[in-house]
């Protein structure tokens, strides 16, 4: 088959899949479409050297994953030299593509606060219910750490909505 | 309650992120139209990464001994070269690899690049 052709069919089967996974890191739709996009640019790049005997979805998640963390280091930077200031709850409250109650914004708010690599694991586990043994290939992090991770993701998570309560 | 449960029950685990209609019947092609006809494969490689950084070091110490030089109480010339500027600006560590990437984008320097350079500066 074409190569061009290939990495068609390759895009039309793991487009929403990773479009989601990477949505729920940068959480807008706009931030994700640029990120999907730049994941299969860079992809497509790389897609000569890609190891035929290695897994295509493990290899797409950790470009998307690395991407989407990148993404959200240059939001950090814009926001800090930026006057605006308000939470990622009441952001997603008024943004046209959630349709979340108050309750799943916060914990949106909540996962938005820990550090990168709990944020990653937490998302990958919770909604994806990736195995630890996937988690581990995507990330190159021992399935201990990674265990680790969110055991300490959901203790932060519990405490902030305690909090709250 | 386990702590992992306390939060299912309080939240679920319903995706509350949706997409503009239509996004995801078009996508396919609008990917395919951005890309180039062919892979672009990228001049680095993780083994080039020390001559790299000894590359920037350079650039970022004749760039500094040049404006010493030529204003030695003065502010830094404003033509200086727009890749040492880049290369002098503060890296944070927290990810030197994706920075790294970044600036090798930003100078757009291959291997071939680098060691003209080297062999000039020497």
């Amino acid at each position: 088959m074409d190569k061009r052709k290939e990495f068609e069919s390759i895009v039309s089967e793991y487009s929403e899949q990773l479009y989601f996974m990477i949505r729920r890191i940068v959480l807008t739709h706009e931030d994700a479409n640029d990120v999907l996009q730049n994941t299969f640019l860079k992809a497509w790049n790389a897609y000569d050297t890609f190891n035929r005997g290695s897994k295509l979805s493990t290899w797409l998640t950790r470009i998307a994953i690395n991407e989407s963390l990148d993404q959200l280091r240059r939001n950090k930077h814009m926001a800090s030299a930026a006057a605006e200031d308000l939470s990622v709850a009441d952001s997603l409250m008024a943004d046209d593509f959630f349709d979340g109650n108050e309750t799943e914004a916060m914990l949106q708010e909540a996962i938005a606060q820990l550090p990168e690599v709990q944020r990653t694991v937490f998302t990958l586990r919770y909604y994806d219910e990736m195995k630890y043994s996937d988690i581990s290939k995507i990330l190159n992090t021992s399935e201990g750490a990674l265990k680790a991770s969110y055991h300490i993701a959901v203790k932060k998570i519990t405490e902030f909505f305690k909090e709250r309560d | 309650m386990n702590e992992e449960m306390y939060i299912q029950e309080k939240v679920g685990k319903r995706n509350p992120f949706r997409v503009p209609e239509g996004y995801f019947d078009n996508l396919t092609a609008q990917v395919m139209q951005n890309l180039p006809e062919q892979p672009k494969r990228r001049a680095k490689s993780v083994f080039m990464r020390p001559v790299f950084y000894a590359a920037a070091s350079v650039c970022a110490l004749l760039v500094a001994g040049a404006a010493w030089m030529w204003h030695p109480a003065a502010e830094v010339s404003s033509a200086e070269p727009v890749q040492a500027k880049a290369v002098s600006q503060p890296q944070q560590q927290e990810n030197a690899d994706g920075y790294f990437d970044e600036a090798a984008d930003y100078m757009m320097l291959d291997n071939h690049e680098i060691y003209a350079y080297l062999a000039e500066s020497n």
